[in-house]
């Protein structure tokens, strides 16, 4: 294994740790790239086949770099009912790009998420993991610009 | 056994070992029911359902691959109920695959014959196994392959980037090279004796049929020779009678008989032929020449009349004058022609719609036109009159395009006070062809000989096929028309109805919707080159004689061209499974239709091709490779309806496949195949 | 005045989406009082939440923000601000469960052992392992994951079981989206899930303890870790004389991961798809082990069970479903939160006198989920339990309500469900993985005006018969959102086909925007908001140009764009 792995001895080398040690990868470089299902493949003694092919069942992994701030909006139930799609659109107008992309500068990255488990706040988005609640358009565009002015 | 559990299954009882599923039992007492991931060389997949049968009591659909019965349980698996739930799997399958079960060349042959299979030995140069795979299908190949309107190659997938593979010179290079040698292997007569009425293409197709089945047949035909339109409607130009003769000479070598100058109702009675013979084939075509709908349309000459007349007097005839011919069909490309050939130098075609709308030949306009026939568009005759003079006048009026009408076309309708005359020696009336059915004989509403749609059977032992059946039709359709009467009669003297066998045909569409990248190449060698050019001889020759136009293809040109075929049928159409469960279970590949997969195939394996369109995610060669081969090569990847199959980053097989094959025969699809066809 | 003894801050994830995060840093250096960090009570609508424990009893506050004059306020004890829970809501709710949630600091173990708990583990294991059992099938508990089985039985099998290994796991993925019950449960009373598990695994002799949970509830994962650090530092994890194994999974994202068979191929490092049962995971479960999953409130539950015994467990609930039931309430109503009712009660009684919606305003409710139907407000006298669910065609699911108004297409909203369960199919087997995408593809061509009727047969005939051949509860449920609305308002479909009409004006192919100049007043928001500039400098909206988007109605303070019937707005071309 590459040294560029090495923190992968943290996790328990049993396949029962696989997902965990792609986890950690994506923690760590933020996506998970084919030198990395090589590495977790020689790591686990799973073939690299069989790790791409968990890789891409969970919705969690994703294989391109991903923004320096990752904006997911909620698209659970609740959030739909509450509008979600619109927040959708304002949030992709303001950013310039479509749910799965990453923006120009790597600044920003777009996704929709099944629901963050905060359906009372609806509608609802995340930030990096930070969740902001009853979102209308103008509390939407003003976190967005906060998080641009800070870079 | 004390631990053997007693069930049942459509109500028979079956004892079963512990751990014994439900389909094991089945197949261990010959009950089959349909799988297509079950594989007894890998564990349990439980993936397609189209192996469920029905718990009486629960209600619930079990896949009976995976599920073992219980004491006392009662299953269906041969109720509606179970096979509509089969079929919906299947069509939910067929929905998402994209394939060809047959070549789509084949498919459009309305003789299905086996267009891939006979370009492709004539591509390795084996012009004898052509001829061979064609006279399966088609008995006449020397008329055909020069005469044919080559529905294959409108359908011919090359169409997506040039022009399609010269498909019908295949059939004519290797008839002229080997028709007269060749003999197919022809039964010992089994006693049996049928009547065909009409030694026309359908006539002469059904006799061959008839006789490799086995019967004794005896063809009637009322004009001095065979051959019908073959003889008396295509003219020698396009189909020399020598050749003619000779195709016919092999049906007397397979000892098939012939009586001419007998004509139906006539001096031929159906009664008789009815009770001396077992059965009737009545192929009699489409004699009689349409209407004008014209004052004074009896001074123009028949178009079909007219060429059966220079046939029949081995095509020399008067100089014809000025020739107006009015229609638009093959027929009336014939008679411009001929006229020509017959020294006018004035022929024109009027025709009452827009050239585009021409039934005729593109083909056949583009050579008319060479050889200096001028064409009218949109302009309908009124009125034919003899003047003072002896000339004969057309009043014509000039059409536009109206609305359209129940055929789709836009409807000529007649431009206002745009009468006009002109002036000829000869106007021949090529307005289409009705059949002049014999008294005793029953028609449809088109005055058609009728017919029941899969056996062709008339009544009693009598049979139809042919243009007096379809209305006047092609060649190739006469012969496909053949066949099957040859079959309906075989399967009513032998006492079980021919019902045509279900086909499932796949298809990834017509050409015209597909893009080059949508095509799959089978061979990394499939050439890039342009269609070889037919050579025809020159000008002159073809407005002073009628000498045959087109020249057949060398060899080297033949296999250039097949070297342009993309072999577009599936390589595995003879054992997929999909494929006979469809069938057997009524699936539709039209049913559920929706969005496919987009994800192409990966032929850079040398041996092995994966078409992951036909992919049905049954996950057999995934578990092959990792539980038998113990390789683990390959994976499913996504999930929901974007699962798909195949091995690390995309790549079908890696370098370090063992190339087993193991894959490759244990796929219940053509997904993984070899690469290679036979 | 009554003397402040502590403060409560409500942080579970409700709490600090809302911004409780800043009012407990506020408070922390400011109030000069004990500022004490709690879960969730259940009034999500009133977050930031903040309890002030007095000598005479307790205060709520709502809305509560970090600043001063706030703090001030409740430092008074002010009367602004205070949360009023409805008389009605106090008479249908019966806080068994969730008795302690929102009440004490979830990382505190004395916290919890203060209120009793552990007691129960205690009293398990002064019986032995099969009166434990006894003791839970004597309740009546049913899982609460959606399945409905019968716990005491499920553990019974595994206890039967003689093997080198068993396992016992915590469902706690909650796919579900619209719940949140499980996620509330773990991140406010970590310990009593915890205790659950414990008193399961001296029932069944289990070695190893798995909590699979989604990777989306980090403060869960959190609380939970703290607490399984908290029991192994007190001993408690020594049950049966052996040291359990207690493993935190956190899933990666897969809804069908909640389905028992997938969730262990999924512990097990592999793609989490489904298999055939039998064989049982107490046959054959983890790594082959034998195996028994339950709900994070199945677990929850164990202690009251235990505790109360199971007979007076019983006590609440109807004849077949015992016991209190935690709903996630959310959708067109006031309340918005979790609620715990006993099982039995109503639904009209959650949704308008637990939920405060108004019933002029609803129109159905959704229980279940994406595996669940509607219920129209005609049949909201419905008691929920199991069998009165399932048998309207809705299931009870883990426990997800959405209220659906009357301004809500139903149309889309089955379009919404299919969306969701179609792309979260395994992929696995055939009805499923493609009658789902041909369901799916149909209601997208109908809201997009493009339906026939035929399609709307189409659902009807397909739906059952994926129900019928799918191997597991995804595909087994996911047509059911369809089948119900088709049932309920089959009306809307039509209109949709045949009038290529949205009476609720939600499907953007079948509606127009429209400006009405009598209430504009020209300070032109729309206009310099409009992201194609859909608007005119004379104030009329082209509806060639405009996308739906919604955004010159979100911004006009005038309320003077509005979405009307196709055809009523205005065409440049
Ligand atoms: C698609 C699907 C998703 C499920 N998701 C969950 C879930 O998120 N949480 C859960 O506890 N059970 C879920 N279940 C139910 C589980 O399969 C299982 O029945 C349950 O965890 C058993 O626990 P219980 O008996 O305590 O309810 C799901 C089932 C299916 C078919
Ligand atoms: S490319 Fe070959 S197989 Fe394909 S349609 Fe043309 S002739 Fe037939
Ligand atoms: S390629 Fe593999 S998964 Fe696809 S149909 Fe063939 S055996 Fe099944
Ligand atoms: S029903 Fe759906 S989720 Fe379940 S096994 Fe089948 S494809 Fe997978
Ligand atoms: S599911 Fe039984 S054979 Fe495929």
């Amino acid at each position: 294994m590459s040294d560029k792995f090495a923190y992968l001895s943290s996790v328990e080398r049993s396949r029962t740790y696989l997902i965990k040690g792609l986890q950690t990868v994506q923690a760590h470089d933020g996506y998970i790239s084919d030198a990395a299902i090589e590495a977790i493949a020689a790591y686990f003694s799973v073939p690299p086949v069989d790790v791409e092919g968990v890789v891409s069942f969970y919705a969690q992994f994703k294989r391109t770099r991903p923004g320096k701030y990752k904006v997911a909006v909620c698209d659970g139930t609740a959030c739909h009912i509450k509008g979600s799609i619109s927040i959708l659109e304002w949030v992709g107008t303001e950013l310039g790009i479509k749910p799965g992309q990453t923006d120009r500068d790597g600044l920003f990255s777009l996704e929709t998420v099944a629901c963050l488990g905060c359906c009372s706040l609806a509608p609802v988005m995340s930030i990096n993991g930070k969740v902001y609640g009853k979102l209308d358009r103008k509390g939407t565009v003003k976190i967005l610009k906060e998080y641009r002015k800070n870079g | 056994m004390p631990n053997e559990i007693k069930f049942k299954i459509d109500g028979r009882e079956f004892t079963a070992a512990p751990g014994e599923t439900i389909l094991e039992v089945a197949t261990r007492n010959g009950i089959s029911i349909p799988t297509l991931c079950h594989n007894q060389k890998i564990s349990r997949t439980t993936s397609c359902f189209v192996c469920v049968v029905k718990d009486k009591r629960t209600g619930k659909f079990l896949p009976s691959c995976s599920a073992c019965p219980a004491n006392g349980q009662e299953v269906e698996s041969s109720s509606d109920e179970v096979r509509d739930m089969r079929r919906t799997a299947l069509n939910l399958l067929l929905s998402e695959h994209a394939g060809d079960c047959e070549a789509p060349c084949t498919v459009a042959c309305p003789a299905h014959a086996q267009v891939e299979e006979y370009v492709r030995a004539g591509r390795r140069g084996d012009f004898k196994k052509s001829l061979k795979i064609i006279k399966e299908r088609i008995p006449l190949p020397l008329s055909i392959s020069r005469v044919c309107p080559r529905f294959c190659e409108k359908e011919c997938r090359r169409n997506v980037y040039g022009k399609p593979v010269a498909i019908n010179d295949f059939k004519r290079l290797a008839a002229d090279l080997y028709y007269d040698e060749y003999m197919e292997d022809i039964p010992v007569e089994n006693g049996r004796r049928i009547a065909v009425v009409g030694a026309g293409p359908a006539g002469l197709s059904a006799a061959y049929f008839l006789r490799r089945l086995g019967y004794r047949v005896k063809m009637f035909e009322k004009m001095p020779k065979a051959g019908g339109m073959l003889r008396y409607g295509i003219p020698e130009y396009r189909l020399p009678k020598a050749i003619l003769d000779r195709e016919i000479a092999h049906f007397f070598k397979m000892g098939i008989e012939l009586e001419c100058n007998r004509q139906l109702g006539l001096n031929l009675s159906l009664d008789v032929l009815k009770s001396e013979y077992d059965a009737v084939a009545v192929t009699i075509g489409c004699w009689k020449a349409g209407s004008m709908r014209c004052a004074g349309e009896e001074l123009a000459l028949q178009g079909i009349k007219f060429l059966e007349r220079i046939a029949a007097n081995d095509w020399t005839g008067n100089n014809p004058g000025k020739t107006i011919v009015v229609g638009g069909g093959n027929t009336a490309m014939d008679c411009l022609r001929t006229s020509v050939r017959l020294g006018s130098d004035d022929v024109t075609c009027f025709y009452r719609r827009s050239e585009e709308q021409m039934p005729a030949e593109k083909l056949e306009i583009h050579e008319a036109k060479e050889e200096g026939v001028k064409f009218e568009f949109l302009v309908a005759p009124v009125k034919l009159v003899r003047n003072d003079a002896g000339k004969l006048v057309l009043t014509c009026q000039r059409m536009e395009l109206g609305e359209p009408d129940a055929s789709g076309r836009r409807k000529p309708v007649p431009v206002p006070g745009s009468e006009f005359d002109v002036e000829a020696d000869t106007v021949i009336a090529a307005i289409g062809q009705a059949t002049d059915a014999p008294p005793g004989l029953a028609v449809n509403r088109f005055g058609d000989l009728d017919v029941c749609e899969h056996t062709y059977r008339m009544s009693d032992n009598v049979f139809a096929a042919g243009d007096c059946v379809t209305g006047a039709a092609t060649v190739v359709e006469g012969v496909a028309g053949g066949r099957i009467i040859a079959l309906g009669i075989d399967g009513f003297l032998s006492g079980r109805e021919y019902r045509p066998e279900p086909v499932v045909n796949v298809s990834r569409g017509h050409w015209q919707s597909l893009r080059k990248e949508d095509l799959v190449f089978l061979r990394q060698d499939v050439s890039e080159a342009d269609r070889v050019p037919q050579r025809l001889i020159p000008i002159a020759e073809r407005t002073s004689t009628f000498h045959e136009v087109a020249a057949t293809f060398t060899p080297e040109e033949v296999q250039s061209e097949g070297k342009r075929c993309i072999e577009c049928s599936c390589t595995a159409k003879g054992d997929c499974k999909l494929r006979q469960h469809s069938q057997e279970y009524g699936a539709d590949p039209e049913a559920y239709k929706g969005a496919r997969l987009q994800q192409g195939y990966d032929n850079r394996h040398p041996v092995i091709i994966h078409d992951r369109m036909k992919c049905i995610k049954c996950g057999t060669c995934v578990k092959i490779c990792a539980e038998v081969v113990n390789k683990n090569l390959l994976s499913q990847k996504y999930r929901g309806f974007a699962t798909k199959v195949e091995g690390l980053f995309g790549r079908t097989l890696p370098d370090s496949c063992a190339e087993c094959g193991a894959c490759v025969e244990e796929c219940p699809v053509g997904a993984l195949d070899w690469r290679f066809k036979a | 005045m009554a003397e402040i003894r502590k403060i409560k801050v409500g942080t579970a994830s409700c709490g600090l989406a809302a911004g409780a995060g800043a009012v407990l840093d506020f408070f922390r250096d400011h109030a000069g009082v004990e500022i004490e960090e709690v879960g969730c009570i259940g009034h999500c609508y009133a977050e930031p939440l903040v309890e002030v424990v007095t000598d005479a009893g307790s205060v709520f506050y709502r809305d509560v923000k970090g600043e001063q004059a706030c703090l001030d306020n409740i430092l008074a004890l002010g009367e602004t601000g205070r949360l009023e829970v409805s008389p009605s809501r106090r008479k249908y709710e019966m806080l068994k469960v969730t008795r302690l949630a929102g009440r004490i600091c979830p990382t505190s173990f004395d916290a919890y052992v203060a209120e009793g708990g552990y007691g129960a583990l205690k009293k398990a294991l002064t019986m032995t392992a099969a009166e434990v059992v006894d003791e839970v099938k004597r309740s009546g508990l049913r899982g609460r994951g959606g399945g409905g089985f019968p716990t005491g039985m499920k553990w019974q099998f595994l206890a039967a079981k003689q093997a080198e290994k068993k396992i016992l796991i915590c469902n706690a993925d909650e796919g579900d989206p619209g719940a949140f019950m499980d996620r509330s449960m773990m991140e406010s009373v970590p310990h009593q899930v915890l205790e659950g598990m414990l008193i399961g695994a001296y029932a069944t002799g289990a070695d190893i303890l798995f909590i699979y949970c989604r990777a989306e509830y980090p403060l869960a994962i959190k609380h939970i870790r703290i607490a399984i650090d908290q029991i192994r530092e007190h001993g408690l994890d020594v049950v049966n004389g052996k040291k359990l194994d207690i493993i935190i999974k956190e899933g990666a994202g897969a809804f069908v991961c909640g389905e028992e068979t997938a969730l262990i191929a999924s512990l097990e490092g592999r793609r989490g798809t489904p298999r055939f049962r039998p064989p049982f995971p107490t046959d054959r479960g983890w790594n082959d082990y034998p195996t028994s999953l339950n709900n994070v409130e199945t677990f929850a539950n164990i202690p009251l069970v235990i505790g109360e015994g199971g007979a007076a467990f019983a006590q609440v609930g109807t004849e077949k479903s015992k016991g209190t039931k935690l709903f996630a309430l959310a959708g067109d109503l006031k309340y918005p939160g979790l609620i715990e009712v006993p099982m039995g009660t109503t639904i009209g009684e959650i949704v308008f006198e637990v939920g405060g919606a108004d019933p002029d305003q609803v129109k159905a409710v959704q229980t279940g989920g994406p595996s669940g139907g509607c219920i129209p407000k005609e049949l909201f006298d419905t008691p929920v339990d199991y069998d009165s669910l399932n048998a309207l065609g809705a299931i009870m699911g883990s426990g997800g309500m959405i209220v659906i108004g009357t301004d809500r297409c139903m149309v889309e909203t089955a379009r919404y469900f299919l969306d969701f369960t179609h792309r979260e199919s395994c992929g696995k087997c055939t009805f499923c993985r493609v009658g789902m995408m041909r369901m799916y593809e149909t209601l997208e061509r109908i809201v997009a005006g493009k339906g026939e009727m035929s399609d709307i047969d189409f659902l009807a005939d397909l739906g059952p018969k994926i129900k019928k051949g799918s191997l597991c509860g995804l595909g087994q449920t996911a047509p059911n959102p369809v089948l119900a609305t088709l049932r309920y308002y089959k009306n809307e479909y039509i209109e949709h086909v045949r009038d290529k009409r949205c009476a609720a004006l939600v499907c953007n192919a079948l509606v127009d925007v429209k400006l009405d100049p009598e209430k504009c007043v020209k300070c032109r928001l729309c206009i310099r908001n409009c992201a194609v500039g859909a608007i005119s400098d004379d104030f009329v909206i082209d509806n060639a140009k405009c996308t739906r988007c919604n955004t010159c109605i979100d911004v006009c303070p005038k309320h003077a764009v509005a979405r009307v019937e196709k055809g009523e707005g205005y065409y440049a071309e």
